[in-house]
C-alpha cells in the first residue's frame, strides 16, 4: 500500500483529538504545601496518552508504522516549534545581546552532568558511564560518543541507554524537575528560561511550559532566553562535549574507577 | 533533518510535498488547540502558523538544496531572527500574528507525535535496568539545575534586575 506521510489519516486524527483532550482539560494545579503546587500541562497529556495509544493493545489504528511516521513528521515539526522561539528571540535581540555572557556561560553549567559519574560506578557501572555522564546523551552526543569510541564500545552502550530513557522519560521528568525547581530555587527568572535549553527540543519546550506559568508578562523574554540558549546548546555545546566534558569526564572515570569501582562496592552492598 | 520522512517507506511524492501537506495539518491542529485552549481568532493563529510553517519549509529546502553543511535548525533560528528584528519592516507582522499562536499550543502537538513516536523505543526501554533510569534522571537533572545556577550566579553578578 503506498501512502504518503501526511496521508496517514489514523496517526493526524488521532493526534487531533488527543490535543482537544489535552486542551479541553487545562492545566491542573495540585497544591502540596501552601506554596508549592505542581503543575501538569496539556504537554504532558498528549505525551502520555501519545505513548498509551501506541501502547494499549485495542487501540489497533496506532501501529509501528504510525510511530515511523510521527517520528519522520516530528523532524520537520521541531521547525515550526524552532521558528516561534526564533521569533521571540528576534523581537528581544537586543536583551540577549545585554545577557551574553550569562547565556554563553550557562553552557558550561551542562558540565555538571560529570558530577553523576561516581553514583554510575557506585552502582557498578564501568566504561559505560563515560558515555552516561559525559552530557545529556541526545543525538549529537550520541554520535560524538559513536564517533569516538566506536559503535559496540561499552561508552557506546552507556549513551545508547542514556538517550533512549532520555527518549521516554525525559520530557516528562523535565517538566516536573522545572515544577519543583520553580518552587524551591530563588533563582531569576531568565536563568530558570536559559536552563530550559538543554539541548533537546522536546525537553527545551516541556521545561518552558512551566517557567512561562510562573512568571506571567515575562513571556516573550522567556522564550527568546530558552530559544536562543537551546540554540546556543545545539551548536556550541557540541563543542563543549567533543573538547571539554568527554576528556574531563574520561579523566575523572581514570581517576575515580580503581578508588569506587564496582570491585569496591561489592562488599558495601553486602554490608546493606 | 527531515531524511526520516524520505528514508520512509512507501515514498512516491517529491519530499517538498510531503512537507507542505504535514506542515499545512500540523497548522490545523496547532489552530483548533490554540483556540481551545487560549481562546486565540482562528484565522489570526492561521497567518501565524502559516509563517512559522513558511520559515520551517524554506529552512528544511536550505539544508537541502544550498552547499553548506549547515542544519536546517540554523537556518530556521537564523531566519525567525531576522524577520522579527524590530528594525526590519516585516518585524511588526510577523511579531502580531506569530504571537497569536502560543508557544504551548505548539508544544501539544509537537508532543502528541513525539509521544506517539517514542512509543517505538518503549521494547528497548523495557530491557534497560533501574540503574541505568537513575543514572538518566540524575544526568537530565544535573545539566537543567548546572546551568540554571551558573546564569543565575552570572546575571547576579553582573547585576540584571528581575
Amino acid at each position: 500500500m503506498k501512502k504518503n506521510p501526511w496521508r496517514d489519516y489514523k496517526l493526524h486524527g488521532t493526534v487531533l483529538i488527543l490535543v482537544i483532550i489535552a486542551e479541553l482539560i487545562g492545566t491542573i494545579e495540585i497544591p502540596l504545601t501552601k506554596d508549592v503546587a505542581i503543575t501538569i500541562m496539556p504537554l504532558i497529556y498528549t505525551i502520555i496518552l501519545g505513548l498509551v495509544f501506541y501502547l494499549a493493545k485495542p487501540i489497533k489504528w496506532i501501529e509501528r508504522k504510525q510511530a515511523r511516521i510521527a517520528e519522520g513528521a516530528m523532524m520537520l515539526f521541531i521547525g515550526v516549534l524552532i521558528a516561534k522561539l526564533a521569533v521571540s528571540s528576534g523581537q528581544s535581540i537586543g536583551l540577549i545581546f545585554k545577557m551574553g555572557p550569562a547565556l554563553i556561560l550557562q553552557e558550561l553549567g551542562h558540565l555538571a552532568t560529570i558530577l553523576v559519574l561516581p553514583i554510575a560506578l557506585i552502582l557498578g557501572f564501568k566504561k559505560e558511564a563515560i558515555g552516561m555522564t559525559n552530557s545529556i546523551g541526545r543525538e549529537p552526543n550520541v554520535a560524538v560518543v559513536v564517533d569516538k569510541f566506536g559503535f559496540n564500545s561499552p561508552e557506546s552502550r552507556g549513551v545508547f541507554a542514556i538517550f533512549i530513557i532520555g527518549t521516554v522519560i525525559g520530557t516528562i521528568f523535565i517538566s516536573f524537575l522545572v515544577t519543583f525547581s520553580l518552587s524551591f530555587l530563588p533563582l531569576h527568572p531568565y536563568a530558570f528560561a536559559m536552563a530550559s535549553g538543554v539541548g533537546s527540543a522536546s525537553m527545551n519546550a516541556a521545561a518552558i511550559g512551566p517557567t512561562l506559568a510562573a512568571f506571567p508578562g515575562l513571556e516573550t523574554q522567556i522564550e527568546a532566553f530558552a530559544g536562543f540558549s537551546n540554540l546556543l546548546s545545539f551548536c556550541v555545546g557540541i563543542y563543549i562535549v567533543i573538547f571539554v566534558a568527554l576528556p574531563l569526564t574520561e579523566k575523572v572515570y581514570n581517576w575515580l574507577e580503581p578508588k569506587i569501582g564496582r570491585d569496591s562496592i561489592i562488599p558495601k552492598k553486602e554490608d546493606e | 533533518m527531515p531524511d526520516l520522512i524520505d528514508g520512509s517507506e512507501n515514498i512516491s511524492v517529491h519530499g517538498i510535498f510531503n512537507w507542505i501537506f504535514l506542515l499545512a495539518i500540523f497548522s490545523i491542529i496547532t489552530v483548533i488547540g490554540n483556540y481551545i485552549g487560549y481562546k486565540h481568532p482562528i484565522s489570526d493563529s492561521l497567518v501565524g502558523m502559516g509563517i512559522l510553517s513558511v520559515i520551517t519549509l524554506l529552512g528544511v529546502w536550505m539544508e537541502r538544496k544550498l552547499p553548506f553543511n549547515i542544519s536546517s535548525i540554523i537556518y530556521i533560528s537564523v531566519m525567525g531572527i531576522i524577520l522579527a528584528f524590530p528594525a526590519m519592516p516585516t518585524s511588526e507582522f510577523v511579531s502580531y500574528y506569530v504571537s497569536k499562536v502560543e508557544l504551548m499550543s505548539i508544544v501539544t502537538v509537537f508532543l502528541a507525535y513525539v509521544g506517539i513516536g517514542m512509543g517505538k523505543s518503549w521494547n528497548e526501554f523495557k530491557t534497560l535496568g533501574l540503574r541505568a533510569i537513575i543514572i538518566t534522571i540524575l544526568v537530565i537533572a544535573s545539566t537543567y539545575l548546572g546551568s540554571a545556577i551558573v546564569a543565575h550566579i552570572v546575571l547576579v553578578m553582573t547585576g540584571v534586575p528581575v
